[in-house]
């Protein structure tokens, strides 16, 4: 094998007796003997692919066409009928979670039983401790025994035991879903820290834009071969176009639209919209940055972004006519000198509603040379109820880009009463009319 | 070897199964660990009621016969019949996660058997209140005789879980033999009652030494016959032997057949 490639999959085959109705009792194999006709079905045919070192691959395809299955055979909870999977290093697999937990036992116990599963031995689990309870966020709750919890907690132990194994090959199946929004995000960062530190990952997923937001390319699987290799944009397409023709060919109702799918339909229409909003310039940055609406120098990186009242207490939702204010943390690599700071709102249509810099706002110009934060405030926000994307830039004072995130943020407005429109407009009424009487 | 190896690993996983199942099987009740040595005293009360009272076997102290025999012969039954079916009472576990399937019955089997050390314990107070006079020879030979059995309880185990897998009705078949097992076994007789003439098919049972060595020591006081003992080691290892093959072919097709 190759020094560079993590696994080497070669002429894969996998066949599945398929029973008609299996009997599995003596009596029922002696008595019902014809009953016991199989079909074998080809699940996998004769598959071949390599993945490199770092590579982060997403496994596609509509439900049986064996996706799964190529992933357990990866994995070595299935062996194959034909061909061979060859892995280089540790393998995690993070199939299932909380894997041997007892309810009745602690969670510190649990950590121990569901990390010794993965194969760790004693020192490595207690080394890597503290960080699985610190990344659960259970401290408080850690010796009390798990069927006290809630089924939020329970999967937020079980996830940070499987994704502190530090395995050189990560194997996923639908498991990103876990906890609230929050922890949701704190996994998705962990992943994209355990994609930096080089480690291999495979995700089999039904969410196409969690596979192009992680994965550098993307294996589409249909009817036990593969269809279509490349990047997630690419390979999303044809798949997408695939199923339409599908659905279309059954008449628009055979196949039923997973909801992740129409989610990832408005994500995708918006990142359209996002697109038309922008400049040309913009538009071939996104396109040179592989589709991330990121870009920019990078001598200087935002690191967070906090949207808050004024108490300064993060939040995403906004009652309309309130202060809301931005608090933008970067990261200075390389000093700069003339910088501006910038700020945009847009509707989820890509409609750009408001945008102002430093510079256009008339403050004399400045150098960053370390690491801060600048905060703004928007006083008495007028956007009615709906979503909006929040955009920060940093740029040099002649509007060269240093770090230009254009979907940094979204927030969401609502308010009390029922008035309509896309702005609250500050107004008065005056006219002078008989009041009624009501208490007379 | 690289099996071995492998379960080697996986060590840790063998003591939190096992650790898993003693300390979750009395939570909740009064007794509580209490019950591990209980569970025996009130065994042996039973039997003994039966055979001194009521079927009168004809042997000195015969709650310290029974018992000595007894209490390995429960380890012994709980593995095949409790061991035939580990495999698929861990189905969601072997169907999801990718680790050498040998650890089920391995921790299954162990377990029951730090049962078993648990309950030796009783066995060993009993048998010197009792006034037995143990040698070091016996004592010495104990912790062999213990090993060879945990062996073969293994090896029956191994071989026992994974047919169970693609068979089913393996698991009922099993508690008939198991119960046909300790009748053909010298636990609740001795082996003088057992006719001149069957005693050439009697002695084919593998069980039959060791229980018998276990009473050398602890019944008779004195040290086992050192040609039965290395029989039932040769025993005992070919049956791991026979079960780690048998086990490591079947188990390829677990996570489809469960």
């Amino acid at each position: 094998m190759a020094d560079n490639i993590a696994i080497k999959v070669s002429n894969l085959t996998k066949r599945f007796k398929v029973y008609y109705d299996k009997g599995r009792s003596l009596k029922e194999v002696i008595l019902f003997r014809n009953r016991n006709k199989h079909e074998v079905r080809t699940v996998l045919d004769d598959v071949s692919f390599d993945i490199k070192k770092g590579e982060a691959v997403g496994l596609i395809g509509h439900n049986g066409c064996g996706k799964s299955t190529l992933l357990k055979l990866i994995s070595g909870i299935l062996y194959p009928d034909g061909g061979s999977v060859d892995i280089e290093g540790r393998v995690s697999s993070l199939l299932e979670l909380g894997a041997g937990f007892h309810p009745d036992m602690s969670g510190r116990e649990n950590i121990y039983i569901n990390a010794s599963i993965f194969g760790l031995t004693k020192e490595e689990i207690e080394s890597r401790l503290q960080t699985i309870i610190d990344f659960s966020e259970l401290a408080g709750f850690i010796d009390n025994p798990v069927r006290t919890y809630s089924s939020g907690m329970y999967m937020r132990l079980a996830f940070s035991v499987a994704i502190n194994v530090d395995a050189d090959v990560l194997l996923i199946d639908e498991i990103l879903a876990v906890g609230d929004a929050n922890f949701q995000a704190k996994c998705f960062s962990k992943l994209q820290e355990i994609k930096e530190k080089g480690t291999t990952i495979v995700i089999v997923s039904h969410s196409l834009s969690q596979i192009e937001n992680i994965c550098d390319r993307s294996i589409w699987i249909n009817e036990g071969k593969i269809r279509a290799d490349g990047t997630p944009l690419a390979v999303h397409s044809e798949y997408l176009d695939f199923m339409n023709e599908q659905r279309q060919a059954a008449g628009g109702k055979a196949l039923d639209i997973p909801p992740e799918y129409v989610a990832y339909m408005q994500e995708r229409r918006y990142k359209e919209n996002l697109k038309l909003s922008m400049i040309p310039e913009q538009q071939a940055a996104v396109e040179a940055n592989g589709g991330q609406y990121r870009w920019g120098s990078g001598e200087v990186k935002i690191t967070s972004i906090t949207a808050s009242g004024p108490d300064g207490v993060g939040k995403r939702l906004f009652e309309v006519g309130s202060d809301v204010y931005f608090k933008v943390h970067y990261h200075v690599e390389k000093p700069i000198k003339d910088a501006v700071f910038g700020i945009g709102f847009f509707r989820n249509s890509g409609e750009n509603l408001y945008g102002t810099n430093t510079r256009i706002d008339g403050h004399p110009k400045f150098d960053i040379t370390e690491d801060g934060e600048f905060t703004i405030i928007m006083r008495k926000i007028p956007l009615m109820p709906d979503q909006y994307t929040v955009s920060f830039s940093i740029e040099y004072g002649d509007g060269v880009p240093v770090d230009y995130w254009k979907d940094a943020l979204k927030i969401d407005t609502y308010r009390q009463t029922p008035d309509v429109g896309g702005f609250f407009m500050e107004h008065n009424w005056d006219y002078e009319a008989k009041k009624e009487e009501n208490d007379g | 070897m690289s099996r071995l190896k492998d379960i080697y690993e996986y060590r840790l996983m063998i003591r939190s199964l096992v650790k898993r199942d003693l300390r979750g099987k009395y939570k909740g009740s009064v007794l509580g660990f209490m019950w591990t040595f209980v569970n025996p005293l009130l065994q042996l009360l039973v039997y003994n009621m039966v055979f001194s009272i009521i079927m009168k076997a004809g042997v000195e102290k015969f709650y310290l016969y029974l018992f000595v025999g007894l209490i390995p012969w429960l380890f012994f039954s709980a593995a095949i019949t409790g061991g035939s079916t580990c495999i698929i009472a861990q189905k969601d576990l072997i169907k999801k996660i990718r680790f050498p399937r040998e650890i089920i019955p391995i921790s299954f089997v162990t377990s029951q058997f730090v049962n078993m050390l648990l309950s030796f314990i009783v066995v060993i107070i009993v048998s010197v209140v009792s006034g037995v006079r143990l040698t070091i020879g016996g004592i010495l030979c104990l912790p062999v005789i213990m090993i060879v059995e945990y062996l073969m309880a293994l090896g029956i185990a191994l071989i026992s879980s994974s047919l169970t897998v693609y068979f089913r009705d393996l698991e009922h078949i099993l508690a008939i033999v198991a119960m046909a097992w300790l009748y053909a076994t010298p636990i609740c007789y001795p082996v003088e009652m057992v006719p001149e003439k069957y005693l050439s098919i009697y002695n084919l049972n593998p069980v039959t030494p060791i229980v018998n060595a276990y009473r050398d020591v602890l019944y008779w006081g004195r040290t086992p016959d050192l040609r039965t003992l290395i029989l039932a080691v040769c025993i005992g290892i070919v049956t791991v032997i026979l079960g780690i093959i048998i086990f490591g072919k079947l188990q390829r097709r677990f996570a489809e057949e469960l």
